[in-house]
């Protein structure tokens, strides 16, 4: 048994790096820049000088704090063109041009003295104080800039210089970056002369080490055993330490911790009244198998099982939550008492308002365990240890709750393991519905704001929870049926 | 059984065989029989849904000359023919035909009828010029008529099953055939080999899709033929690099240490998968990449497709168990045929038939997780209605019951109906009432 234990934790190692792997992707992939995210604005072409280099190390300093200054994996594998040092460059915009202009040209080096020159030209036109006469023209100039950053075809390239050259013609103040403006050109006509095509067919293969944004995403920057914290560190997501929400800047385990609570709550609260109700049914409609009654049982049952219930909780709100119909139900939320209220008054509010969802939540469930529980007894009813059982005389009652009961209900203890991550994703679709503040809810919101630490989490959750719900299914198994045995198994 | 002298007669070889004993058994199944009749009626009109609910009229005669508007509307969208210039733009339902043939249903999801926006009941007065033009199914918020809406819903959600299980079938019954097939111990492989493989893997990944990342990235940018295209050719590339690395390996021979033969435990590898996999929250994950990549319904049918195969590959991997221990496959190999064509040739054709019942049952998951996400909004872009974002729209105007009631029900007896064929099928599959 222990042994066993411990040969399914170890299945869990492999399972969670690949959904870590696969958020972390997912995650790094997201479109937008969380750094400007998180900063709330974009940090403007337009402004003075001294504001954009303000603007600029604010940037740069919650980049470095956050980690997006790191490589991104141990190590990567991609074409001879990418350079090793590419995870520096501040903007994620510009990282991906670069990337894209450095696979066209296959000469990484010209690309980066071609960005360089253009960042010493930014720099230069910032630099120059604009006046009322030239500052829709210096304007015009920064704009292009900002453009040229983010631009790889060459047709669009050349019409932004010949915007810039024009602009130059009819404002003669900003000539002081005209020398600048035509470093940029050169450095542009060299990369576009020195160009290896073959070169992003070569692969390369690039290590960082431990210095990358996955494992400190996993591990976390403050030492594990020993040594001293930093202020500043973060503790990875094996120590609950899940990042930091873009928008309201709380830490993520804040935010997901009271959503886990009430979906853990309401999942679990349905998962047992559907156990509690569906035995007795099934065990009922398999003696009374061929009955009228049975057969409605059975029909109704079969019905409930494929309703898709987020079909029913929209017509439960439809008819019973006010509208044109009863107003037996509340449809939204979870009450309005404060915290402060007696806490029966909160308790019955909260369950007056939990009706409908777990309605919702364990009528599929129930379906489907009392279908498989009379399958079960069907199957050990007709067995020859019952008829033995009948035969000496013992009464029915006790034949079939001491005899067939007991023997069939092993096969519904591992159902669980099918009904749980069941359970949690309906609840996902439920709390949205009834808006309970659930995972599934801070789920869906956090998609439409954009707000994906809190999305990765949440499915990170999700999937350990799963992982969880199988393994004590088959524990359970193992408690009750003594012919299992995981230990000698050959 | 129950046959009569005459049919006993009848009873020819053909009839002994495996299928026309299956067919017999699924005959007795009179809800599944009634079920696969309803999904070819559902089949029906999903390749049908253009004709029978379009604003465009099927035939009709205007300035004394007869058009075909529908068919004409097909070769316009292949790119082989334009519209006439008085047709171009036009109002189909306002213009002054001489005569006339509409559709069953004159709308098309995208029509917005102004005249009956607001959500207009069924059975309320709608704004129409005649009976001819009412609203069956009623109208939602913005005047889409619902009717139309479902039928073409019907084309959505039954492509997102068979495409989503087509995917799964590929991806489970080559994985699951392997791990049956070979076990742990049955699949060697010289060293060299081996080593060849695995450097073509990662090549082949390099050139199919790493250095053509942005060749396919610009590709979806631009329609969905020509990034098709695109991956097919990246296919294609992988194939190649394969093939070379197997033909260089037969040359890699003559070297002993490449020579030696090395044992791969595909059953472990891939039930490991098969773990890993399950263990992942499918409608979760869907979630998460659908959250970040463009809303497309090809997206959400690929992603479908590659959470859902386990399924499939645990019925096939059982099967094979079976089967290639059995005497067909024996006498394959003393006839000297190579593994991958007793596998691909006699192996997997003989245990095809329990896929059909994960298939069955799969489509029914995967219209089921479709129509989650359009009800969620997320997947699926806003502009195609399916009967998930119908039956969402309820949520807006919680008086409008038809929103709610009609979508639903479609959603409900679809899923009911393909269920129930997939349990007719492992009815008739089961071996134990075969006798």
């Amino acid at each position: 048994m222990l042994q066993y234990l411990l040969k399914r934790l170890l299945i869990f190692i492999p399972t969670i790096i690949v959904i870590s792997l696969l958020m972390f992707i997912l995650s790094a992939n997201a479109p937008g820049d969380p750094v400007e995210l998180m900063l709330n604005k974009n940090s403007g072409n337009d402004g003075q000088s001294s504001q954009k280099l303000s603007t600029e190390k604010a940037y740069n300093e919650l980049r470095h704090k956050l980690g997006f200054d790191l490589p991104l994996f141990y190590f990567s594998f991609s074409n001879s063109t990418s350079s090793d040092t590419l995870h520096k460059i501040p903007k994620k915009a510009h990282r991906e041009n670069l990337e894209r202009l450095a696979s066209n040209y296959g000469n990484w080096s010209n690309v980066a003295a071609y960005y360089n020159t253009l960042r010493d030209y930014e720099n230069s036109v910032f630099a120059i104080a604009s006046n009322d006469s030239s500052a829709i023209a210096l304007n015009g100039i920064k704009e292009r800039i900002n453009d040229l950053y983010k631009t790889y075809e060459e047709a669009k390239v050349a019409i932004y210089f010949s915007d810039i050259e024009k602009i130059y013609s009819s404002a003669p103040d900003l000539a002081v970056s005209a020398a600048s403006f035509q470093k940029t050109k050169d450095a542009y006509a060299t990369m576009q002369k020195n160009q290896n095509t073959y070169a992003k067919y070569i692969p390369a293969i690039h290590i960082y080490g431990f210095e990358n944004q996955y494992h400190r995403w996993l591990f976390g920057t403050s030492p594990w055993f020993f040594g001293e914290e930093k202020p500043g560190d973060n503790y990875g997501f094996l120590r609950k330490d899940f990042g930091i929400s873009y928008q309201d800047k709380r830490p993520v385990w804040s935010v997901l911790k009271d959503a886990l609570r009430w979906t853990v709550m309401l999942s679990t609260i349905s998962i047992f009244l559907a156990y509690i109700l569906a035995i007795p049914i099934g065990v009922m409609s398999a003696i009374k198998k061929g009955t009228l009654q049975e057969r409605a049982t059975t029909t109704t049952l079969f019905i409930l099982y494929s309703l898709p219930s987020f079909w029913i909780a929209t017509i439960l709100i439809i008819y019973f939550c006010g509208g044109d119909y009863l107003d037996w139900f509340p449809a939204f939320g979870l009450g309005t008492l404060p915290p402060d209220a007696p806490f029966t008054d909160r308790f019955m509010e909260t369950a007056y308002h939990l009706i409908l969802p777990i309605f919702c939540l364990s009528y599929g469930s129930l379906a489907y365990i009392s279908r498989q529980m009379r399958g079960g007894m069907l199957n050990v009813i007709g067995q020859d240890y019952i008829r033995t059982a009948r035969a000496k005389g013992l009464e029915d009652k006790k034949v079939v709750w001491k005899h067939a009961f007991r023997n069939s209900l092993l096969p519904i203890l591992t159902l669980f393991a099918n009904i749980f991550p069941a359970a949690i994703s309906g609840s996902f679709v439920i709390e949205f519905i009834f808006s309970i503040p659930g995972m599934g809810m801070t789920t869906l919101q956090a998609i439409n704001a954009r707000n994906y630490p809190i999305v990765f989490t949440a499915v990170m959750f999700t999937a350990i929870l799963t992982l969880i719900g199988t393994l004590v299914a088959d524990m359970l198994y193992a408690a009750v049926d003594p012919r299992i045995s995981y230990s000698n198994k050959k | 059984m129950s046959a009569t002298g005459k049919e006993i007669k009848t009873v020819s070889a053909a009839d002994q065989s495996f299928w026309a004993n299956v067919k017999r058994q699924f005959r007795k199944n009179k809800l599944a029989v009634y079920s696969l009749r309803f999904i070819y009626v559902l089949i029906f009109i999903a390749v049908f849904a253009d004709f029978i609910a379009n604003e465009k009229p099927i035939a009709c005669k205007y300035n004394d000359n007869v058009y075909f508007p529908l068919l004409k509307s097909y070769s316009v969208d292949f790119g082989l023919s334009n519209w006439q210039p008085e047709f171009q733009n036009v109002t189909w339902k306002d213009l002054e035909y001489e005569w006339v043939v509409f559709p069953p249903v004159p709308y098309l999801p995208k029509n917005i009828d102004a005249y009956n926006s607001q959500s207009v009941s069924p059975f309320a007065e709608q704004e129409v010029k005649s009976t001819r033009w009412k609203h069956w199914l009623g109208t939602d918020e913005l005047g889409h008529d619902i009717l139309s809406a479902m039928i073409h819903g019907t084309r959505i959600s039954l492509q997102v099953g068979l495409i989503s299980q087509g995917i799964a079938a590929l991806i489970g019954i080559l994985l699951g055939a392997m791990a049956g097939y070979f076990g742990d111990d049955r699949l060697k492989m010289s060293r060299g080999r081996l080593i060849l493989n695995v450097i073509a893997l990662f090549l082949a990944f390099f050139y199919g899709f790493g250095s053509r990342s942005y060749i396919l990235g610009d590709a979806i940018g631009i329609s969905f033929g020509k990034f098709f295209v695109e991956l097919l050719i990246s296919f294609a590339l992988m194939a190649v690099i394969f093939a070379v690395a197997n033909l260089l390996a037969v040359g890699l021979k003559v070297i002993p240490f490449f020579r030696q033969k090395v044992n791969i435990a595909v059953d472990i590898i891939v039930s490991r998968m098969i773990e890993i996999m399950v263990s992942i929250p499918t409608l979760f994950l869907i979630i998460a990449i659908v959250a970040i990549a463009k809303p497309s319904i090809i997206l959400v049918m690929a992603i479908i497709g590659m959470t859902t195969w386990t399924g499939i590959a645990r019925f096939i991997r059982a099967e094979l168990l079976k089967v290639r221990n059995l005497e067909f496959i024996e006498s394959a190999h003393a006839l000297g045929f190579s593994e991958m064509r007793t596998l691909f040739r006699h192996a997997i054709p003989n245990a095809l038939s329990p896929v059909l019942i994960a298939i069955a049952f799969g489509i029914a998951a995967a219209i089921l997780i479709e129509s989650t996400l359009s009800f969620l909004g997320i997947g699926v872009p806003a502009e195609t209605l399916t009967w998930g974002s119908v039956l969402s729209a309820a949520r807006q105007s919680p008086t409008a019951w038809w929103l709610a009631i009609f979508p639903g029900f479609a959603i409900f007896l679809t899923v009911t109906v393909y269920n129930l064929v997939g349990e007719g099928l492992t009815d008739a599959l089961d071996p134990r009432q075969k006798k």
